[in-house]
């Protein structure tokens, strides 16, 4: 079984994790929405510049943050003008480094089942009285609500699995910032950490399994919420 | 005045430019797919903006451009049922039609209540809409669309997407929420004879432009354009040179090829040709030409074909260089022995022929 030590690990990642979903739902939404929906030439831009995380190497995703968030960067300055703390290196810099990481899944998933709502659904609410805000909430939610959910659960489990951003950014504190990816990078200089490691790996497999395997489910419902239509 | 619409927009190669107004109750508009039907809805109800527009439904402008006014299309009080239902898949039958602001308390209203009797919606409030039949979407979509209580209701062509006999359902729905609820309505259509039973006032729409505009009866049963006769399909469409005019008799004189067809006065000039419409049911046919007769036109002729179509014949005639096509009962056809090559006699009125464009 986990030692206590392996159980604190689990639980900051699991929090980590929770977090950064928590904190990038609704900005996903609002971002998925306009991508889905905003018809104009910069679109691509602000599309890829959301997507870039994905495919920028964590390390260099991490070290953007650090010059952003660290000590002397302009946010950390003004965090540390207002409430007399830091933001790099704590627990907040790993759900930070999380959320940015996992973001593009979250948008992708999401924009995906926005733009697979039938426009001409949208405009009969807005001929029926609802405005475009309660339309949205009324009724593109509710249809693509199992795809923003898929695209929650996917962030999820890039967010449990997020090392390079948060080693620059986080570090490796226990109990604040070591999560499951810093533990085992740790655990491999050390001599006799191997068991360690196999336990900490199965742990990592089972969640992202179970985390892949939710989002299928709800990406296979909301096709056939979609398809529903006459 | 229900509708003042003046609109002139533009969206790749097509331009929709119109000038149309409705006294209502219901105003017909007909034309072919591509005609710009669905876009004048579409511009009306405020889903597409309008190059150019002055729009107003009772005494509201709901879109003046240029100048400014912009009604969303939530703010029109209008409501727009499709070919397409567009039911919400994730609401049942009873959260569609209460989806509407206020169609709640509608819902139980005694017009709601009236307007769920006419739709015969009750026996099925608690079913999924997924599992209704295409008939039935479409009476919960016009139920949902009236219980948001609209000031005009725009019909997209509601009757296209079903059956012959689902489509006469729907109509004859449409004519009690007509007449029992009298809700103004604008109906577009490419089926004539829906216009006919439904709207008291039509337009026809070719090619972006209103060609025509008065009572459907006139308008459609009377076509003065070739391309309304064509869509409403008019039996015969004839191409005739006119001969003279008899002024003081009223009627102008037209060259069949060898006989004459005597047509109301028109405005053409000798040698002229001049587009006519003719319905076969129109066309009197006799052995021998009766004498002391009021119509002008008895014109010899000779049978080419005799065709079966539904419960009456179909004659096919020869007369001169052209073709007429009248249609009798099988009673009369079997009278007049009719076979291809007996000569007849076709008489035809004046004011059945229907000059186009003219």
């Amino acid at each position: 079984m986990l030692s206590e030590a392996e159980i604190e690990v689990v639980r900051l990642s699991a929090l980590v994790a929770v977090l950064s979903v928590a904190a990038s739902l609704l900005p996903g939404i609002a971002v998925g929405w306009l991508l889905a929906r905003w018809n104009h030439a910069a679109r691509a831009l602000v599309h890829a510049a959301v997507m870039l995380p994905l495919v920028l190497p964590p390390v260099v995703t991490g070290y953007l943050l650090l010059e952003l968030l660290g000590a002397s960067g302009p946010l950390g300055r003004a965090w540390h003008a207002v409430t007399g703390g830091r933001i790099a290196y704590t627990t907040g810099a790993a759900v930070i480094a999380a959320a940015v990481v996992g973001f593009p899944l979250m948008v992708e998933g999401i924009r995906l089942s926005i733009a697979g709502v039938d426009r001409r659904l949208e405009d009969a609410s807005r001929t029926l009285g609802r405005s475009r805000l309660q339309t949205f909430l009324r009724l593109t939610l509710p249809l693509s609500l199992p795809g923003v959910l898929a695209g929650a659960v996917l962030s999820f489990g890039r967010a449990l699995g997020e090392f390079g951003a948060t080693i620059v950014i986080a570090g490796n504190v226990e109990g604040e910032t070591r999560t499951i990816p810093v533990a085992v990078y740790s655990l491999l200089h050390q001599p006799g950490g191997e068991s360690a490691v196999w336990r900490l790996v199965a742990v990592s497999v089972a969640i992202s399994m179970l985390a892949l395997l939710l989002a299928f489910a709800l990406a296979r419902r909301q096709a056939r919420r979609v398809e529903a239509r006459p | 005045m229900i509708l003042e619409a003046r609109i002139a927009h533009s969206l790749g190669g097509f331009t929709l430019d119109v000038n149309l107004a409705s006294r209502g109750p219901v105003l017909g508009v007909f034309g072919a797919s591509g005609s710009g039907k669905s876009t004048l809805l579409h511009v009306i109800a405020g889903l597409i903006r309008p190059r150019e527009a002055d729009i107003s439904i009772r005494t509201r402008t709901v879109c003046r451009k240029p100048g400014g006014t912009w009604a969303a299309p939530e703010s029109r009080k209008l409501a727009l049922v499709t070919q397409d239902p567009l039911l919400f898949p994730h609401l049942g039958v009873r959260g569609n039609l209460c989806y509407a602001p206020g169609a709640r308390g509608e819902f139980e209203s005694d017009t709601g209540q009236r307007a769920r009797a006419v739709l015969r919606l009750d026996p099925m409030l608690n079913r999924r809409v997924a599992n209704l039949s295409g008939g039935e979407k479409q009476r919960v979509a016009l139920g949902r669309a009236l219980l948001s209580r609209p000031e005009l209701l725009l019909l997209d062509e509601p009757t296209s997407a079903l059956d012959a006999q689902l489509a006469r359902d729907v109509l004859s729905l449409l004519l009690r929420v007509k007449n029992e609820l009298g809700v103004p309505m604008i109906f577009v259509t490419h089926r004539a004879p829906e216009i006919m039973a439904l709207a008291d006032d039509c337009a026809v729409l070719e090619a972006g432009k209103v060609v025509a505009q008065g009572p459907p009866v006139q308008v459609l049963a009377r076509p003065r354009a070739l391309g309304v006769a064509n869509l409403v399909g008019v039996d015969n469409l004839l191409r005739l040179k006119l001969v003279r005019h008899d002024e003081p008799g009223g009627i102008s004189i037209l060259d069949l090829g060898g006989p004459q067809l005597a047509v109301p006065l028109c405005e053409a000039a000798q040698g002229e040709h001049v587009a006519l419409g003719l319905y076969a049911d129109e066309i009197l046919l006799c052995l021998t030409a009766p004498p002391g007769l009021s119509a002008r036109n008895a014109i010899a002729a000779v049978v080419a074909a005799v065709d079966e179509i539904g419960r009456e014949m179909l004659v096919t005639l020869k007369a001169g260089q052209s073709v007429l096509k009248a249609r009798i009962t099988r009673a009369a056809a079997a009278e007049l022995a009719l076979e291809p090559g007996k000569p007849l006699v076709a008489v035809i009125k004046t004011s059945a022929c229907h000059l186009l464009g003219a």
